[in-house]
Order: C-alpha cells, then structure tokens, then sequence
C-alpha cells in the first residue's frame, strides 16, 4: 500500500529470513511482490524518492552462509551478502585478485562500502535520471526514452550497445568480475545455476526492463573466482565527477598475464559505457602476443571504441574510454 | 487481469495511454483455441455425413501463378516472425527481438505494395470483392462461388485490414527507435505514441486470431487441395466444379 504522506516509509512487509531455504522460499512465494534487500544503498534511494514501492522486501542482509570470503580447490568463493569494505581489505582477495578489491574500495563512499554489498553492487538498478525520477521510460515499462532525445541529459549515458535505452550498467565491481572470469552463483527453490559473470548482466535488446539475468524467485548467493587468474598484472581505475561518492563516467578493470614481457592473455572490462559491462576482446585479441609498451597501448587504444554511438552530451566518453584503456595495456 | 489499455504518466505528469494490455493475449489465444477446438470436434461428428472428397487426378487448373504463390509465404513468413518477435518480449524471452522484428515488417510492407499494385493491374480484382450474394453462400448449399469462395474473401479483406492498420502503425513507430537510416528524434507526442502503440497492439491481437485461424482451415481435410493449390499452383478439374461455379470462374489448364 503506497504512503499517503511523505514524511513515513511507506507500508512495507519486511521479511527477515535466517536461512538460506526460508530466505529461497519467501523469494518463490512473493515473486515479483517481493524486493531483494541486502545492504539497501539502492533500494532506500527508490523508496525514498516513493518511485517504487515494494509491497514486500526479504531482507538478506544476516544470512551467515551468503557472507565472507572462503578459499575453495580452484579459486575463492565470496558470499554475496559479504560487504564491500570486506571484500576489499580482505587478505586472501588482495593477495591473489586486486583487481577486485581496488574495484570494490572505489565503489561510492566507505559508509556505503560498510554496508553495501557485493551481491547489492551487481544487481544494482540503472542509474538513468529519468528512470529513476520516476518516469514511464522503456525500462520502467513505458514506451519512450527521455535521455536520448534532442533535448534529453545524457552526459552520463551509453555510447556502445543501445537499444531504445541508453542507461549504463553502473556497477564497479562488475568490469573487475567480467575480467576475472568469475562466475555466479544463483539460488532458488529449484536448485542453483552457475553463470559466467560476462552472461550474468542483459542489454535492453535482450530485456529491456532488468540489468542481469536473474528470474523471480532467484538469488544471487555467491561469487566464484577461479585461480585462473590470480596473480596476474591487474589495472582498475575509474574515473568520476567526485573522488568518492559518484558513479563512474567510465571504468576500466584489466587483468593480463605477462611473461617476458610479452602478453601471454589479457582480459580488458570497461563500465558505465553500455548496459552491460563491456569486454573488449577485440583489443584483448590485438595485444595477445604482443610486447607489453606504450606503444602497443597506443597502437591499439582507438580498436576499443569502433562502433562507439555517442549522445548528444557524452562524446568525452570516447577519449576517456580510449586513454583509460591505453592506460591499463601500458600499465 | 481485465483491462484492455494500460495507462501512464508522461513527462508532465499527464495520464497518457501507454498501449494495449497484453493480458489480451492469452484471452485471443484461449478464445482462438476453443473456438476452432469445438470447429474441429463438430466437423467430426458430421464427418459420416459428408459427401465423397473430389478426386486430385486427372486434369489439373491453374489456381496460383508461382508469384503469387510466393507472395504469399513470404507474406506468411513474415507475418510469423512478426508476431514472434513481437510476442517474444511479452512472454519474457530474452532474445534480441527488436531488429528482426522491424526488418520482417520492412519486408511484410514491400511485398503487400507488391501485392495491391500486381492485383488492381494484373490480377482478377473483381474475384476478390464481397458482394450481398456471397453472404447467401454459406447457407446455400446449390449456390457456388467463383475463385474465392465467401470465406475466403471474408478472411482476405479482414487480414487486409488488419494487416494495413499493423504496418501502418509499425512504420510510425520504427520511425521512434534508431535505425541504420536514422536517428531517433522523439517527435511524437507521448499521447500519440500511445495511441499509436495501443492501435498496434490491437491490429497484432486480431492478426494472431486470424492466423491462427486461417492457418487452421488451411490444415482442415476438406480444404486440403486448396493448401496444396498454395505450394503446387494447381487444383484438379473434380476439385474444381465440385466447388466453384465454373461460368464465374474458368482457369486454364495448369502446367
């Protein structure tokens, strides 16, 4: 029942499970009636606003068994309720994949980090001012995009990948995982499924009212690392308006085996350039076998942007895209 | 469950539609199925009281020359990946729908062109009208048509419609999105658009309804020569004066 006033929450039933197959079970039941909640740094945000309106929320928050950091036979595992200040003073994280912690110490701001969580980071709503005004866009099951109009603000928007919505994937966890090969896992009543992180986040060509894969009834419990590659050179750097607290205009997560100097694999994940994180393996194919210089870096630098369609007001995202990715070859 | 526009607030607050209600469509679908179920369970109880099928051999007729017979599975095609496409979404599968969608619509657009231009300049356009007499048809068992029998057109002008209110309304709204011809402007009113979508959506429902229908009939014993006719070209000559008046209707032999 929506808040007659707005100066109270708005009447919400809050769940509050202690188990994994409670909290699985609630998520069958409720289906799309009831909100996933770890951290709630987006959610309060959309309640606040009084733009959406859940009729019920299943807090996960103190699920134990979806929290911290365990070393598994080939690689890590972490819960995605772990928080990501957790995540990212984590010894075992840091030792073998700091790309992840670097990716998860940017995100916003350290109150939000202490309570954030990685699972929260990922399945993160699109941060489109107009969707998130409150407007009937196409991703809030309306029929139009404001953003990308003649008159539209769409500085902070997509330039690769759009499908009538231009919103960008806003997570900066999600490019470190895409480069990591990490994989998700995802709970329900009917067992669990294991999805590649880079299958894990949908364009709006595929769906344009959701920004991963997840069904009703589903939860993302867990992220597996794989010890693939831990320990390889790692590059992460976003760049923002602010130096904490905002999102990214575009990030970059690059994780590249070097042996000899010469580039053996590289896997090279921009954000917050599409709907989805986005994997270049053109470039990533270009310097495979390549000398690790500078001048590869620039050689190769302007392939990260082909078919770039910037907005009316996001054009700067093309250099920055390409001197971010310059930036993570050389090193 | 029961409406059948859905609404929403445009940029200014406004309430504005926002299309049809897609819960039309499993209403279409369970209305579709149980009125050709129940067709169907009729036909076969009147089955031992038909008269015996016409004969395929013998001397064949020409019913469809070859491009007219291929406008019309380019036209099926095409209308099957439109709705398909177009359904796809609405059912929840994550398929990038979008430019198949328009590219089937572009190619559903050229050959009705094609069509309405080869069939008031090359084609018998008078075989196709629905008259008063043709509605005696169905009620008089000793009166017979000419090519096109009272169903026949009766389906041909509805898909017509139909089928001219779909393209009309999806060129209007492909002009909305991004293309490789152009960029998407955003110029018509969000009233509009949702007028536009609604009509859309309507001219899709009854599409759905009618090929499924027409699709059914095609299938129907009774009527299989005619399917056959759509692939072949021809109908035998038994098939031929067992259902059509052959002083309105005289074809020559087929190939």
């Amino acid at each position: 029942m929506p808040a007659t006033s707005h100066d109270v929450m708005p009447d919400i039933e809050l769940y509050q499970p202690t188990d994994e197959e409670n909290a699985l079970e609630l998520a069958s039941s409720l289906g799309s009636d009831g909100w996933i909640v770890g951290g709630g740094q987006d959610t309060y945000g959309w309640l606040k606003d009084r733009n959406k309106s859940p009729a019920a929320m299943i807090e996960i928050a103190q699920i134990d068994a979806w929290k911290g950091v365990k070393e598994t036979a080939d690689g890590i595992e972490i819960g995605a309720v772990t928080t990501l200040t957790d995540i990212a003073n984590h010894p075992l994280v840091q030792a073998k994949f700091a790309l992840l912690a670097t990716a998860a110490s940017k995100v916003a701001s350290p109150q939000i980090r202490n309570v954030g969580t990685l699972g929260g980071n990922l399945n993160q709503d699109a941060r489109c001012w107009y969707y998130r005004r409150g407007l009937d866009c196409y991703r809030a099951g309306g029929n139009i995009c404001y953003a990308d109009s003649p008159e539209g603000l769409n500085r902070e928007h997509a330039i690769f990948g759009a499908s009538r919505c231009v919103a960008v994937s806003p997570s900066d966890t999600a490019p470190a995982l895409v480069a990591l090969d990490a994989t998700m896992v995802v709970a329900s009543v009917s067992g669990e499924r294991l999805i590649p992180a880079q299958d894990f986040f949908v364009g709006p060509d595929r769906d344009i009212v959701n920004m991963t894969v997840l069904n009703e009834g589903e939860i993302l419990t867990a992220v597996r690392l794989p010890n693939e590659w831990a320990n390889a050179e790692f590059y992460f750097e976003k760049v923002a308006d602010r130096n904490v607290w905002d999102f990214a205009l575009v990030n970059v997560a690059a994780a590249i085996k070097v042996s000899g100097g010469e580039i053996t694999d590289a896997r090279i994940v921009c954000g917050a350039v599409e709907c989805t994180p986005r994997r270049l393996e053109a470039v990533e194919n270009a310097i495979r076998g390549q000398q690790r210089s500078e001048e590869l870096a620039n050689q190769v630098a302007a392939m990260s942007t082909e078919g770039a369609r910037p907005l009316n007001y996001n054009h700067f995202k093309v250099p920055l895209m390409e001197n971010l990715v310059k930036r993570a070859i050389r090193g | 469950m029961g409406e059948i526009v859905r609404y929403k607030r445009d940029v200014w607050g406004e309430e504005v539609i926002l299309g049809v209600s897609w819960d039309l469509l499993w209403v279409v679908a369970v209305a579709v199925l149980v009125l050709l179920a129940a067709h169907a369970i009729i036909m076969a109880a009147l089955a031992n009281k038909k008269m015996d099928k016409p004969s395929s051999e013998g001397r064949r007729v020409l019913r469809h020359e070859t491009i007219d017979r291929l406008f019309h599975w380019v036209m099926a095609a095409s209308i099957l990946t439109l709705i398909a496409t177009g359904v796809a979404p609405i059912l929840g599968l994550r398929i990038a729908w979008l430019n198949i969608h328009w590219i089937a619509g572009l190619l559903l657009t050229f050959v009705v062109v094609f069509h309405i231009i080869r069939s008031l300049f090359w084609q018998d356009f008078k075989s196709m009208i629905l008259g008063p007499k043709d509605f005696g048809e169905p009620f008089d068992s000793a009166q017979k048509p000419g090519k096109y029998t009272f169903e026949q057109k009766g389906m041909h002008w509805a898909v017509t419609v139909v089928v001219l209110a779909v393209i009309a309304t999806g060129i209007l709204l492909f002009l909305q999105i991004d293309t490789p011809f152009w960029d998407r402007t955003n110029s018509m009113a969000e009233d509009t658009l949702g007028l536009m979508f609604l009509l859309h959506g309507l001219s899709t429902l009854a599409l759905v309804a009618l090929a499924a229908t027409h699709i059914y009939f095609a299938l129907r014993p009774e009527k299989l020569f005619y399917t056959r006719s759509m692939v072949s070209g021809w109908i035998s000559e038994d098939e031929m004066t067992a259902n059509h008046d052959t002083s309105l209707w005289s074809p020559k032999e087929a190939d």
